[in-house]
């Protein structure tokens, strides 16, 4: 009776979360200790039981089940044929289970199978991967055939939607699936890397390989918005957890909400949903799967640099043109050549001392998965190691992970999930980033030693940067450990009075900590004076000391929680037969919280100790910061399907967050979509049977985007940078207080409209299958800064406003065909979109010619700074000086120069002729094609990946800090090829076509990329089974391996922006090839 | 019955666990303070006060504003000492340097919010409130000096601006500009009461209005703005009429003002016989305190964000010490240095052309790293190729026996030397001036404070407002003062002799202080000195015994450089002109 108190009380007074908290939690308990009793000795009631639960008791109810548990034990063998329904084949490896039970047996060669039942009313499953599971009912039969349909996308299969599931048949709403095993062919271990091409309307770039770091860049439908661009990820129910690290195995469909129907997810919906759903245990005998691979790794692309002569003589060029003597000699140039003078004129390729030819990357997955009616689960245990290209790499990365997910039905009524995954994530760096490695490595002069003939390392290129010294090691390391645990307690219950009212609770909490470790200490390079040589008339050495002087140490430590919790309500009803009606109706609330800090020490006197204490005692410091950010909803949808022929379907969310000020913190978020499936209509089965399903689907909604910056609707203060603090009294430091930026009192959501018309059609007996959308979606309220049209002199930093207004229009689709010729299975399936944006409104400098404004162009590449899209246009290079003479020109131009046009006819190149690039480094158009084969026991599956519409400026500079691209060299102009097609030799970015972007270093990204290539093949069921396994898949597999794009020194994906100053370098994409081996016990 | 109440308890609790209750989306941040929290605690006021001298920048901040003069070149400002930068590219003004008035009006703001709310805060005595508007008057001085001197008249904003207010300022004449600098310097000479050393003083606020007095007196601005065509609007550039005479009176009243506070002093301004002068001059800018800081900004090692940051060290010494040799000193700066005894040196001078270096005056020695001057020990690397330290910013013959060839060996310091080389200087000579050698900069900043103001320059005003008065013999007193600490012999001209002596001694005893930039445009002798950039080409020649050298001077061409009178002022940036329609451009552009 106590219990029976405390609820009420619970409901009059939520106040406090955590209190809240408190309750939720005795409840769940409280339940599950109901629930028990309820379920005591009823296991596996297999025989339903038909009571009228609106008249009995719960008592009444208990002990009927128990009646109808009673089994009378009559074992029948049943036997028969499984063939394909179209071909007439023989189905070998078909699974036949006996539903309810864990008995099951495996189709033979030739298609046979035999199993025994325990009655003659058992149900027989049969399932098979690629065909559509049949259930069928013994009846007292000894001899039942079957044949077992194609699967073809759309028929039986149910989508997961946000808080809920709905069959892909009445669906109406625009959401693109990939399943789990399709994911696992790309053999990724990044699950971001492995969705490209393969989900309709998803734009996918890596822009960085580097281990641990490697996430591709998601977009659903393009970008929408100038803020952030991010699609919600959500793994199952949770938002917030990580999409990029959960082990590929244990995923069991990934959808993504791409209009309305994402407007269950309110104020974070407006960039789409991504829903990850791992996998569950499903009835039956206990079964074991591991899967295995070993990949080996290296760079899509490396720059072609310039070889020691060609180096110099470039240089030469150089002091020439400076008018200064040249720097090397004939003779020089010579021996960089022929390489008879390694210590003095070496030939160095940076790129090959660095990088070792293949590096490694494994993956290891065990997972368990079965259950009886009542209890089911799936365990999951991974590995994953990445290593860098580098060689004595410093940088790697490791996971571990594990996963179980739970499910318990207590009694006919309740049942449990009970989920927790944990991840250890382990990241290994050196102290320079892989940013400076890889400028260094372009940068490095072929003409200096990355290691001398005797094999000391060779002297830096600058700070101590030899990078086959700095990738390593040498120079300290940044550790970085992440843990994540990740819980979900789930409560379902079935009301038994009431049919079809369900209630559900969700708790979760999610706990990531992080630590990292940064120890510097000094390194060692060798230098040579080139004049020194001992007395056997070697070189003499010098030992140095580089980077720092001494090592220092920094740590932090994060502790971040999330906590959700959601209960909701549904109801299901048909009426009058035809019409189906479901209600469902939710709150939840979140919050994030988390705390930070963070010490250093520098002057360490010894580097044997690598620990905090051990330290200096001057300039100690340490920081630390905190956050809470709660957030608030009430959610529901409506359906409504009038004899599975006209289906409608409503979402709502009422979102607040303390994001925005009180009278601004709830937003209405509603979703509206309408699906009519013509196909099923007696015109259409009358006269356009060849199609044999058509559904017409329309969808309008708006969601919202609250991903801001907080706080801009308060007057507040921050503390500034202790880097720029202020300095009194000699050594006194002082605290810098700046005002954050004016308010903005009236600061609200983003709002997407978004608007959807698409089509499901299934042809050629179901085995051709498209779907196809149109969108048209419309941003508003974008909170934006009106700086650029304020002038300075308000000295305002002027907070968001809701005034941008940015319109995005697309489609995307996808369409696959599914046959086999005997033996031969094949599919082949296309995904594309294009998603092209439009500023509509923002701020904007004002009085600029047309060629330069922005609104009504697409976004700029970072909205921030819309000028870096404008561009000096370049018409070719100088012949000669009297071309100079009769041209336009900037001041000091000369032969040999790259032409600018004097593009507003003012007869002065300046600003003014810069012109605006409409194109931005995300790309409009991406698609998939992919191809799967077969054949007996040999599969291949074949995916290319191809993107158009992106471009990046990319100039790498030369001169006498660094080295050349080939591309720039060759054809460059000289006096004694005037008519080249490349400007002269230069030096860094004192030229004025260097340090003024132009469109000459403009290169389009588009690319045509083999994503995937895998070859398997699995041992014959009957083998498997007289080994004692369930199968056995051996396969090669392959990643990025041809890309053909018009960028040649560069990956097309990657993050290579600004070449000219290290900042925006990254780690290569890497090429992948993996061996790997699938055993299921 | 009871379950059913049970089980629809489980139902509300399960949806109504999550809602309710509206204060659970009422935090508070956690990282940032309230307005109220503010502006009513005097410390996190004055911690509001430390932000304004962030925004305001130092020299060793990283901006190598002395190679936008003819003190010294630097690749990176090619453009713009060919006069070529115009309205649509002042954002390529460059690194830290920035004039482009955002942090400028960022900073005013801050001062005129202060004031407005200071007047409101409670709990806080009349005193504390006094010393700290006394300390923002001086900072918005500074601000507005400095915006005045890089543009003209600019507009003096007294609002502080809300979201939806009228923001269009025009100009205000240059004329006003200055009477508003002066009315805030003297309002905080009147009230700063300073307890650190690196804030204002009332010494501080009287050198300020030292300093814009007596740019406002000098030849700009009181051209009319003759040199600018037909431009319309002469008053922002310059004062229009009016009694030149009063203006010079009252630069020469504010530098006096100074020195009659009687707390500053030349930095061991009388040298005794044997002293080191040159150690004496160099110390004034790598120690902590002298006798002659007015306004200085003390710098912690520790503190920087990126690699030059307060890093002068880093920036400037030669790249045989792995620093980036940036700022080379100019041949002419080298040349216009005396010699000991005061007399001109020249090339023309066999003796002087053979050994440039030797017999300069002191502080040569303690502003210019040359070809064999001593610094300091190289780093661990190149200790085996010099253990001295000596710079090597030439060539070196040598005869190869091997090959029986001359041969050139080019120093560590060149940019053939193979340290580094990309960084090497251009002219052969680096900054020494400013650099502390007990640093190695290539790992460490140093701690020497950037000094704003020093009694030097007030001096110098002086001076500078008696000849403009015509008071030659009180300007040479004070111009000797600084000689004799230098070590030099008094000067004596008269006339436009005593213009061209002053000028040159307040060049090189101001060098690499930020003041040249405006000294020449201010003076209008720009023409004159945006001319193209020499350095020296050094090799030492075998001689015929093929073991000793002489040393060859060859004067090269290091960066072109013209000179366009639209360059007196800096253009008003394109988008700034479009989003105000009520500024006017500055001449010529």
């Amino acid at each position: 009776m106590k219990k029976d108190q405390f609820l009420p009380y619970a409901i009059r007074k939520c106040g406090l979360l955590k209190l809240l908290f408190i309750i939720k939690f005795t409840l769940l308990f409280l339940v599950i200790s109901v629930g028990q009793v309820f379920a005591s000795d009823t296991y596996s009631q297999i025989k339903k039981s038909s009571l009228d639960l609106k008249k009995t008791s719960i008592e009444e109810v208990l002990t009927k089940i128990e009646d109808n548990t009673q089994t009378n034990a009559q074992q029948i063998t049943v036997k028969g044929n499984i063939t394909d329904a179209n071909s007439g084949e023989p189905l070998v490896g078909v699974n036949i289970v006996v539903e309810g039970t864990e008995i099951g047996a495996i189709s033979d060669l030739s298609g046979q199978y035999s199993i025994q039942v325990p009655d003659q009313n058992s149900v027989l499953v049969f399932s098979y991967i690629g065909y559509l599971s049949t259930k069928v009912s013994v009846s007292g039969r000894s001899e039942i055939d079957i044949t077992l349909l194609l699967d073809v996308e759309g028929l039986d299969e149910v989508v997961v939607v946000g808080y809920g599931t709905k069959s892909k048949a009445t669906l109406t709403g625009s959401v693109a699936v990939v399943k789990g095993d399709d994911l696992i062919r790309s053999q990724s271990i990044n699950v971001s890397n492995s969705i490209a091409g393969k989900l309709s309307g998803v734009i996918s770039v890596t822009r960085s390989g580097e281990p641990g770091s490697d996430g591709s860049v998601l977009r659903v439908r393009g970008e929408n918005t100038l803020n952030n661009n991010d699609a919600l990820i959500v793994v199952d129910g949770v938002p917030g957890r990580s999409l990029d690290r959960i082990d590929p195995n244990s995923i069991e469909t990934i959808s993504v909400l791409k209009d309305a129907s994402a407007a269950i997810y309110g104020s974070q919906a407006a960039n789409g949903v991504i829903l990850i759903t791992t996998k569950r245990g499903k009835t039956g005998k206990p079964q074991i799967i591991v899967n295995a691979n070993q990949g080996f790794s290296q760079p899509t692309r490396t720059p072609n640099l310039l070889n020691a002569a060609d180096y110099a003589t470039s240089i030469n060029e150089v002091e020439e043109y400076a008018k200064r003597t040249p720097r090397y000699s004939d003779d020089d140039i010579q021996k960089f050549k022929d390489g008879s003078d390694p210590w003095g004129h070496p030939n160095t390729d940076w790129f090959s001392s660095t990088y070792k030819s293949w590096s490694k990357q494994s993956m290891f997955n065990m997972n368990l998965s079965g259950g009886s009616e009542t209890f089911r689960y799936f365990v999951s245990m991974g590995t994953k190691y990445q290593d860098a290209y580098y060689k004595n790499s410093a940088t790697n990365y490791n996971q571990y992970d594990f996963r179980s997910n739970l499910d318990a039905d207590i009694n006919k009524y309740i049942s449990v999930g009970f989920d927790v995954s944990g991840r250890m994530e382990d990241r290994n760096y050196p102290t320079r980033s892989s940013g400076d490695i890889l400028w260094m490595l372009v940068r490095g002069k072929p003409t200096e030693p990355a290691y001398w003939p005797d094999g000391k390392a060779g002297p830096d290129i600058e700070f101590g940067n030899n990078p086959v010294v700095i990738s390593t090691s040498q120079t300290g390391y940044n550790r970085n450990k992440g843990y994540s645990l990740n819980s979900n307690f789930k409560l379902n219950i079935k009301v038994p009075w009431i049919k079809g009212l369900t209630m559900a609770g969700n708790a979760a909490i999610d706990k990531n900590f992080n630590f990292s470790k940064t120890f510097i200490k000094p390194w060692y390079l060798y230098q040579w004076d080139k004049l020194t040589y001992d007395v056997n008339n070697i070189p003499v050495l010098t030992k140095a000391k580089r980077g720092v002087d001494q090592a220092s140490l920094n740590e932090s430590m994060a502790d971040n929680q999330n906590l959700l919790l959601y209960g909701l309500i549904s109801y299901e009803k048909t009426i009058a037969e035809n019409h189906h009606l479901s209600v469902m109706a939710g709150s939840e609330s979140r919050v994030a919280k988390g705390d930070y800090f963070s010490a250093y020490r520098g002057y360490f006197e010894s580097t044997v100790l690598e620990q905090l204490d051990a330290g200096g005692i001057t300039g100690i410091t340490n920081g630390g910061n905190a956050y809470n950010q709660p957030r608030l909803h009430y959610f529901g949808r409506l359906n409504y399907n009038f004899k599975d022929k006209y289906l409608a379907e409503f979402v709502w969310r009422v979102d607040g967050s303390y994001i925005f000020p009180e009278d601004n913190r709830f937003g209405f978020f509603p979703g509206v979509s309408l699906g009519w499936r013509m196909s099923e209509e007696k015109f259409w089965k009358d006269k356009i049977s060849f199609i044999q399903g058509f559904k017409l689907r329309a969808s309008y909604g708006q969601t919202g985007n609250d991903r801001i910056e907080e706080w801009r609707y308060l007057t507040s203060y921050a503390f500034g940078d202790r880097n720029s603090s202020f300095i009194t009294n000699i050594n006194q430091e002082n605290k810098i207080l700046y005002e954050n930026g004016i308010p903005n009192p009236n600061v609200t959501w983003e709002v997407a409209n978004q608007g959807d018309i698409g089509f499901d059609a299934l042809l050629l007996k179901n085995k051709l299958s498209i779907t196809f959308d149109y969108f048209d979606y419309r941003r508003s309220n974008i909170l934006w800064n009106r700086n650029l049209s304020v002038p300075l002199t308000t000295g305002l930093v002027l907070p968001p406003e809701n005034i941008g207004k940015v319109a995005n229009r697309g489609f995307d689709f996808e369409v696959s065909y599914k046959d086999n010729a005997g033996d031969f299975k094949y599919e082949v399936s296309v995904t594309g979109g294009l998603a092209k944006n439009k500023i509509l409104f923002w701020d904007e400098v004002p009085g600029r010619p047309d060629y330069q404004t922005s609104t009504g162009h697409p976004m700029p590449t970072d909205p921030n700074y819309p000028d870096n899209n404008l561009f000096y246009q370049v018409t070719g290079v100088y012949k000669d000086s009297a071309q100079v003479a009769n041209s336009f020109h900037w001041a000091g131009a000369r032969p040999g120069d790259l032409i600018f046009k004097d593009v507003n006819k003012d007869s002065i190149i300046d600003g003014n002729d810069r012109v605006r690039s409409y194109k931005n480094d995300l790309p409009t158009l991406q698609g998939g094609l992919s191809f799967r084969f077969q054949y007996k026991q040999f599969d291949l599956s074949i995916l290319f990946h191809g993107s158009a519409g992106a471009e990046r400026h990319i100039s790498v500079l030369g001169g006498d800090f660094g080295n050349y691209l080939q591309s720039d060299f060759d054809d460059r102009w000289t006096t004694a090829n005037p008519g080249a097609s490349k400007p002269r030799t230069s030096n860094r970015n004192t030229e004025y076509w260097r340090s003024f972007d132009n469109t000459y270093f403009l290169y389009k990204t588009d690319f045509i990329r083999l994503k995937n290539l895998e070859f398997g093949y699995s041992l014959n069921p009957a083998i498997c089974s007289k080994m004692g396994l369930q199968g056995f898949r051996a396969y090669v597999s392959g990643t990025n391996l041809l890309t053909f794009s018009p960028l040649k020194d560069f990956d097309p994906e990657d993050n290579a922006g600004s070449m000219n100053g290290g900042s925006g370098m990254n780690y290569i994409v890497p090429k992948i090839v993996n061996f790997g081996l699938s055993v299921t016990f | 019955m009871k379950k059913i109440l049970y089980f629809l308890s489980i139902a509300l609790t399960l949806v109504g666990a999550t809602s309710c209750d509206k204060e659970f989306l009422n935090v508070q941040p956690l990282d940032r303070f309230a307005d109220q929290a503010v502006w009513n605690d005097p410390i996190l006021i004055q911690d509001y006060i430390n932000n304004i001298y962030v925004g305001i920048g130092h020299g060793f901040a990283g901006s190598l504003q002395f190679a936008l003069s003819d003190e010294c070149m630097w690749p990176g400002y090619e453009k713009h000492c060919k006069s070529n930068i115009g309205p649509t590219d002042i954002s390529g003004f460059g690194g830290n340097f920035d004039p482009s008035c955002q942090n400028a009006y960022k900073n005013i703001r801050a001062c005129n919010q202060f004031f407005e709310k200071i007047e409101t805060s409670a709990n806080i005595d009349k005193a504390t409130k006094d010393k700290m508007r006394g300390e923002v008057f001086f900072m918005r001085a500074y601000v507005y000096s400095k915006l005045v001197s890089f543009y003209g008249g600019v507009p003096i904003i007294k609002n502080v601006y809300g979201l939806n207010d009228d923001f269009l300022a025009p100009r205000n004449s240059f004329e006003e500009c200055i009477n508003r600098i002066v009315s805030d310097c003297d309002s905080a000479a009147s009230l700063v009461n300073p307890s650190d050393k690196g804030r204002p003083t009332k010494g501080a606020a009287l050198a300020l209005k030292s300093r814009i007095l007596l740019y406002a007196a000098s030849d700009l601005y009181n051209s009319n703005g003759s040199w600018a065509g037909d431009f319309a609007h002469p008053e922002l550039i310059s004062y229009i009429g009016g009694d030149r005479t009063v203006r010079w009176q009252k630069a020469k009243d504010a530098a006096k003002d100074v020195i009659d506070l009687g707390i500053y002093s030349l930095y061991k301004g009388e040298p005794v016989l044997g002293e080191n002068i040159a150690k004496n001059y160099g110390d004034i800018f790598t120690l902590k305190e002298t006798t002659e800081d007015i306004f200085v900004r003390f710098i912690s090692p520790d503190l920087g964000s990126w690699w030059g940051q307060n890093n002068p060290g880093l920036l400037s010494q030669p790249n045989g010490w792995h620093c980036w040799g940036a700022g080379n000193p100019y041949n002419s700066l080298v040349d216009n240095y005396e010699m000991a005894d005061g007399t001109k040196f020249s090339w023309t001078n066999p003796v002087q052309a053979a050994d440039p270096y030797e017999n300069r005056e002191p502080r040569f020695y303690a502003s210019i790293l040359y070809d064999g001057a001593v610094w300091k020990p190289r780093p661990l690397d190149l200790i085996a190729r010099d253990s001295i330290g000596i710079v090597q910013a030439s060539g070196v013959e040598k005869w190869d026996a091997k090959t029986s060839k001359i041969i050139t060996i080019w120093g560590m310091d060149t940019r053939r030397g193979g340290v580094e080389d990309w960084n090497g200087g251009y002219t052969s000579y680096y900054i020494r001036k400013g650099m502390d050698p007990k640093f190695d900069a290539q790992f460490f900043r140093q701690d020497a404070p950037w000094r704003y103001i020093r009694y030097t320059e007030v001096l110098l005003n002086y001076a500078e407002a008696c000849i403009g008065l015509v008071k030659e013999d009180e300007a040479k007193i004070y111009i000797n003062k600084i000689r004799k600490r230098a070590g030099l012999p008094d000067i004596t001209e008269t006339g436009q002799d005593l213009v061209d002596r002053y000028r040159n001694e307040r060049r090189l005893e101001l060098v690499f202080e930020e003041h040249r930039f405006f000294d020449v445009r201010r003076w209008m002798i720009a023409s004159q000195t945006y001319q193209n950039a020499e350095g020296l080409r050094i090799i030492h020649k075998l001689n015929a015994d093929k073991i000793t050298t002489t040393p060859a001077f060859t004067k090269i061409n290091v960066q072109t450089r013209t000179w366009n009178d639209r360059f007196y002022f800096l253009p008003i940036g394109l988008d700034e002109m479009n989003k105000n329609s009520n500024l006017i451009q500055n001449p010529l552009y």
